[in-house]
């Protein structure tokens, strides 16, 4: 190889074909992760069909399962870095989040009642603080503790996300709760219904306990289900009116997260930032849900739209999650995964006990 | 020069990922709400 130097007119013609190369790669990547998302949502769409029990695996499983594969395949022929570009796990995640935000009707948790909501406060309240106590004394990392203590507390997986975007967790961490949330929901969903038919409970104080604790919508479904189509109604009121809190909650956390956890050290004499940095530094996506969930209030308030202006924000939200999840199998590290340890798994099931217990007490008193 | 690095790097730190999430979101949803976008699978 000549060590010459290079002219500047070489120079320019050695640099000239490189961004056409780019912007092919770029192409081939947005075109992978594509054809992905789509072959994530026929899995998602079709392996329930082959057996009914199936649907409480939800698309986070596919898509990341279909991006680790994708990651290793790539890797093999060297293009893994390459083809990377387009996985972008924060502009999806939180793209997402804002249409999360259209999806959740304002006026919906006046319309639930006082009912609804105060069993919604009560558990969302007391099984964050005890997850969020019981993953400290265990010595689970903060910000893999928010991910617990929301995924547990309000509606499992858009919790662990909503949690994800607002205190801005590791890809790892919010693959390793979505794991924990779908394998803790299979079993509930069985169980849960037998024992409200065993304890003899009435249709609504048992829809209000499946809702107020199982925590993926489609493991709650199946629980009502087995119960009675009346348990069905008010789990599912149950837990709507929990998720349509999710906005609050992401609120809280990302200013606790600003101004407590991530406070810079040294930099303010009383140890509290200055406006403009809590500005600077908080998560935006916040802003969107919040903006975006009172634009689709009003408008389906006024009749300006149909409510199957909803249905298709609610697909379009689980496009940009499938391709959100895609991305953080593709990017996924076993040794971050390894590193959480076994601790979480302790946490979640501890909450998941407590929050069993308080859910049936708290159904018991509001809705007997 | 100057002033145009200065524009440059005060619209990179405007455009981040968080920011674009939030236009995109909000365009999509006025797109739905308007009818411009329909039927989505």
């Amino acid at each position: 190889m000549s060590d010459r130097a290079l002219t500047s007119g070489q120079a320019v013609s050695v640099r000239r074909p490189e961004p056409v190369k780019e912007w092919a790669w770029w192409s081939a990547s947005l075109l992978l992760v594509v054809a992905l998302t789509v072959a994530t949502w026929w899995l998602n769409k079709t392996v329930p069909t082959w057996n009914r029990q199936l649907r409480v695996i939800e698309f986070p499983v596919y898509a990341v399962l279909l991006g680790l594969l994708a990651s290793g395949v790539l890797s093999l022929f060297g293009l893994r870095e390459r083809l990377g570009a387009y996985f972008r796990t924060e502009f999806f995640l939180k793209t997402g989040l804002v249409l999360l935000g259209a999806t959740i009707n304002l006026a919906e948790i006046l319309a639930f009642g006082a009912k609804g909501l105060l069993q919604a406060v009560i558990l969302i309240s007391s099984v964050f603080f005890f997850t969020w106590c019981v993953a400290r004394w265990l010595g689970v990392e903060e910000k893999l503790r928010a991910l617990l203590a929301a995924s547990v507390a309000i509606c499992g997986v858009s919790a662990a996300i909503t949690a994800a975007g607002a205190v801005l967790a590791k890809k790892e961490q919010l693959a390793y709760v979505t794991g924990l949330v779908i394998l803790f929901a299979l079993p509930l969903m069985f169980l849960q219904p037998v024992a409200a038919i065993w304890l003899n409970l009435p249709p609504d104080v048992a829809g209000a306990w499946i809702g107020g604790n199982i925590d993926t919508t489609a493991a709650v479904v199946g629980a009502g289900t087995i119960h009675s189509q009346q348990a069905l109604k008010v789990a599912s009121i149950t837990k709507l009116s929990q998720n349509a809190l999710i906005g609050v909650v992401a609120f809280l956390l990302a200013l606790y997260w600003v101004v407590v956890v991530e406070r810079q050290p040294g930099g303010h004499p009383q140890g509290r930032p200055s406006a403009w940095e809590i500005w600077e530094r908080f998560p935006k996506f916040v802003l969107g849900f919040i903006l975006a969930s009172v634009v689709v209030t009003a408008a389906l308030s006024q009749g300006w739209v149909a409510r199957a202006a909803i249905r298709d924000i609610q697909h379009l939200r689980e496009w940009f999650f499938m391709a959100a999840f895609l991305s953080i199998g593709f990017g996924l590290s076993f040794r971050g995964l390894c590193e959480a340890g076994w601790r979480p798994i302790g946490v979640y099931a501890l909450a998941t006990v407590f929050n069993t217990l308080v859910a049936l007490a708290v159904a018991s008193l509001i809705f007997r | 020069m100057a002033r145009e690095r200065a524009t440059s790097k005060r619209l990179t730190r405007f455009f981040t990922e968080d920011w674009l999430a939030v236009v995109v979101g909000l365009v999509l949803v006025t797109l739905v709400l308007a009818g411009l976008l329909r039927n989505i699978p």
